[in-house]
């Protein structure tokens, strides 16, 4: 596949421990120079996303969720109620880590490690603006689904042993919809890169940076999101089944199976999970703003807030979707997944096939 | 309810030619005729007469008089012990006329008090006798599933037989009762799982626990068990007074706001009793009060609802809540209360309407302004959504025959298309004199029930706001909101009755029999929701998982009501 536009001046320089090194004067080819940075940088990247999950996991969404069911939520703690943050961090931690007799480990005790690791590691590539990248490898876009799609593993592993009914339908109901919806999100990821003709995630970002046209003054740039609404719209879907969220919040579905695969979690395990769960909606979020909303691209402001606002901007779509969408049924949500998904997907494929072909002719 | 069961008679009742049907009502004698030589004697109860016939004639009786008399509805059990006998009262009514009742009553021996069941006649009869033979211990024959359905399967004795002792301890070791966290492989090489749903999980309601057996997603059995929150309701209305001890126990029946519908039930048995006449202006005060605890209580049930079928962040129960507050709001400002409304009184209410009146009736006023808007909101939210409508339409499916054979009543049977509704076939209070409907949906499904409540609500508006209007015009000099009753009511001995209303669940019946004391001797409370909560497993067997946790939520049990 040839770019089929000439790539413009990439917005992001090198990848971001090169940065660091050049900026500190040490050697980029030394290898033992760049573990270190690499570690260094994947651990601000890290510590930043933690940062987020408890500002939005713990506050954010209460005050969220609240403002949507007309509430007030947390205002007792601090201003705004944002000391609740470290009073809940306190507070999970410092629980009673129950582990149920008959448990499988150590299944049991790598499933929460693994959920919220995978979702981590796919933020090795995504570029955040103003050259915060860890790596920037040419199979970008597959390592990122690659490595999301791991959690199934974790998903599957906690539900399984967890020695509970209601966890090992859990469990199984995370697979079977991931399994439905991984399919179609890679399918619609793959249209994207029809487009670019890279999997290169600066690329990806780049082909999205001239403008599309210009309307009254204003140029809309060439996001895929303009380019192919409807393969913005699949994507969406299909992200909203892997995140597990409303109305595809079947694997947990408390008032079906308790919690699903994390019924038996507990203390910092239980906090490891809902940590993963919150970093994958990130992660979501961050693939959809690189591949369909232009990355870190927007005025005025420096790219990296502006790429944080578009990934969450997809976490309050997330919670939207949950305090006004009801559930589907499990079958229903296979259904929609083999029978739908899949099928619209793969004429989304073809299309833009057909599309960049005709551009390319022409 | 296992799957063995043997099914049903389901006998084609023929509405036109109804054995004693006649155009001033029911002909008893020609019921009696149809019993013939079965019939031993007849009583005479304050609702109906009393055929008394022999324990092992029940089911041949019952076929008769549901088949030939139109008697398609049964609505209680009640079961007592007397000095010489047991005895077993079988309330039957028809859904298409409830003033038709007719008891059939059944004694049996002390020393070993048995009788046929009615099971086969009536699949409801099931929990009704599995509840006589726990609380009274009459044995009943033929029954699939004799066992203890409100107590401990491992009880001692039946607390409302007359040598029961509450002192002796039940000596029973914790050993010996059921150890839910046992291993449980039932059948290793089937394909099945069971699981239990409850006593602790987020979609119960309560405290219910449902055994449930699985294959696969789908429901392969379901069994419901309850009791957990039986607080011998029955007993302790029968060491009050009628005059004034019994009436807050209603309240904590059905606590889900609907207190004073609860509280009508009795209130409508025992001023029937004791002959009592309610002046038609408590009656009105009556009227408007119970059709806002009616409003709350659908709120409720819409609300959580939504809770199962969109899971627990939905904004929809939320906007319930508040809704059903405005509402609750007028129900403090009128009783004082706001969830043990302990309001009515046996011959009126407790007191006027409050000072100033116009504050109050424009608040009341305010709230059913803004009423359509609201239901329109709700109806954008969520009948009208197509994933809810996916989930909802033809889910739960419930018969209008297994309905009827299960005696459900209320919005369950309203949303299987069955005209019921004792408000309007059984007029009490001032609901003959105002103009409103009852609503009925044929879809049979969780859908269906859900648009009865919320259509519910709008025709309990239609009734406040014609109350309130009264209400206003009423003169002055008229406000009597209590009639001349005795400070001590003692009915004249061995008076029988079963009365009910249309509770916000269904047909709330109160049977009590008075022994000349100022104490009932036998109060039975008929929980609409113990009835609904029956038809469970025709609802979800085959059904998936969560399809059945939504069937549970659109019965709208409460188990307190359930479980008394």
């Amino acid at each position: 596949m040839a770019p089929i536009a000439p790539i413009a001046a990439p917005l992001q320089s090198a990848p971001l421990p090169e940065t660091i090194a050049e900026l500190l004067g040490l050697d980029p080819n030394q290898p033992a120079v760049m573990f270190v940075l690499a570690f260094l940088a994947a651990g601000a990247i890290v510590s930043v996303l933690m940062g987020m999950t408890a500002v939005l996991g713990i506050w954010g969404k209460r005050k969220i969720t609240a403002a949507f069911t007309d509430r007030i939520a947390v205002n007792r703690h601090g201003p705004f109620g944002l000391l609740i943050i470290p009073a809940d961090a306190v507070r999970l931690l410092s629980k009673e880590l129950i582990v149920p007799e008959g448990v499988d480990r150590p299944a049991w005790d790598l499933a929460p490690l693994v959920i919220a690791s995978s979702a981590l590691l796919g933020f090795a590539v995504i570029p955040f603006g103003n050259g915060i990248q860890i790596a920037d490898p040419e199979t970008g876009l597959a390592f990122v689904f690659a490595t999301a799609s791991i959690a199934s593993l974790g998903l599957l592993m906690a539900g399984y042993a967890s020695n509970n009914k209601y966890s090992f339908m859990g469990g199984l109901r995370a697979v079977a919809q991931n399994l439905a919806y991984e399919i179609p999100l890679v399918l619609t990821g793959a249209s994207v890169v029809l487009f670019t003709g890279s999997l290169q995630m600066s690329e990806i970002v780049a082909a999205q940076n001239e403008a599309l046209l210009t309307l009254g003054g204003v140029a809309i740039p060439s996001w895929f999101v303009f380019i192919n609404p409807f393969a913005f719209v699949l994507f969406m879907v299909a992200n909203l089944a892997e995140v597990g969220r409303n109305p595809f919040d079947i694997p947990e579905a408390p008032t079906e199976i308790v919690a699903g695969y994390q019924t038996e979690y507990s203390s910092v395990y239980f906090v490891l999970i809902y940590l993963g769960e919150f970093i994958h909606i990130f992660l979501g979020g961050a693939i959809v703003a690189t591949l369909f909303l232009g990355g870190p691209s927007g005025p005025v402001l420096p790219g990296f807030v502006w790429f944080f606002a578009k990934m969450i901007a997809v976490y309050l779509f997330t919670q939207w979707a949950r305090s006004a969408v009801p559930r589907l049924r499990i079958d229903q949500l296979i259904q929609i997944g083999w029978k739908g998904m899949l099928v619209l997907s793969f004429a989304n494929l073809v299309l833009t096939a057909v599309i960049v072909g005709v551009i390319q002719s022409a | 309810m296992s799957l063995e069961e043997p099914e049903p008679d389901d006998g084609v009742i023929e509405a036109a030619e109804e054995v004693g049907v006649t155009t001033e009502g029911l002909d008893y004698d020609a019921l009696a005729e149809l019993v013939g030589d079965r019939l031993l004697d007849r009583e005479d109860h304050v609702n109906a007469e009393g055929f008394v016939i022999r324990p092992d004639d029940v089911q041949d009786v019952l076929f008769d008089l549901r088949d030939e008399a139109g008697f398609d509805y049964l609505s209680c059990v009640t079961a007592q012990e007397y000095d010489d006998r047991y005895e077993s009262i079988y309330h039957l009514k028809k859904y298409d006329e409830p003033t038709h009742e007719l008891s059939v009553v059944v004694p049996s021996t002390k020393d070993d008090p048995r009788n046929q069941s009615a099971n086969a006649v009536y699949r409801t009869a099931d929990w009704h006798e599995r509840e006589a033979f726990d609380l009274v211990g009459i044995e009943y024959d033929d029954h699939p599933d004799m066992r203890r359905i409100l107590l401990p399967e491992t009880w001692q004795g039946h607390p409302l037989s007359q040598d029961f002792s509450g002192e002796e301890p039940q000596i029973v070791t914790l050993r010996e009762h059921a150890n839910p966290l046992q291993e449980d492989h039932r059948g290793d090489d089937a394909d099945t799982m069971f699981v239990n749903i409850g006593p602790h999980h987020p979609a119960t309601h309560g405290v219910l626990h449902l055994k449930t057996v699985l294959d696969g997603e789908q429901v392969a059995d379901v069994e419901p068990d309850i009791g957990y929150l039986h607080r011998c309701e029955e007993q302790m209305c029968q060491q009050g007074t009628y005059r004034h001890q019994i009436m807050p126990y209603p309240d904590r029946w059905d606590y889900i706001s609907a207190g004073i519908l609860n509280e009508w039930a009795y209130a409508r048995a025992a001023e029937d009793l004791a002959d009592i006449e309610v002046p038609e202006y408590a009656q009105v005060i009556r009227t408007m009060s119970a059709e806002l605890c009616r409003i709350a209580a659908h709120l409720l049930a819409l609300g959580t609802f939504a809770l199962d079928v969109y899971g627990d962040f939905t904004a929809i129960f939320m906007y319930a809540v508040q809704d059903r507050e405005v509402v609750q709001n007028i129900l403090e400002d009128l009783t004082g209360q706001r969830l043990m409304f302990n309001y009515l009184r046996l011959g009126g209410v407790a007191w006027d309407i409050p000072e100033p009146r116009d504050e109050f009736f424009e608040k009341v006023r305010d709230m059913l302004d803004d009423m359509p808007e609201k239901l329109t909101e709700y109806h954008n939210l969520i009948t009208s959504n197509e994933i809810f409508q996916l989930r909802c339409v033809d889910t739960g499916v419930l018969p209008p025959e297994e309905a009827k054979s299960y005696g459900a009543t209320g919005p369950v049977a309203r949303g299987s298309g069955i005209d019921f509704d004792l408000r309007r076939d059984d007029p009490y209070g001032y609901y003959d004199e105002l103009d409103w409907d009852v609503v009925t949906e044929d879809g049979c499904d969780n859908y269906s029930r859900l648009l009865v409540r919320m259509q519910e609500v709008e025709q309990s508006a239609r009734i406040i706001e014609q109350c309130v209007d009264l209400l206003e015009d009423w003169p002055e000099d008229e406000r009597e909101i209590q009639a001349n009753v005795p400070r001590t009511l003692r009915p004249d001995p061995d008076t029988e009755v079963y009365r009910a209303v249309e509770a916000a669940k269904g047909e709330l019946g109160i049977y009590m029999r008075s022994d000349g004391t100022d104490k009932p001797a036998r109060f039975k409370i008929r929980s609409p929701c113990f009835s609904n909560l029956q038809t469970l497993p025709v609802m979800s067997e085959g059904e998936y998982v969560p399809d059945m946790i939504a069937s549970l939520g659109s019965l709208d049990i409460v188990l307190g009501e359930v479980d008394r």
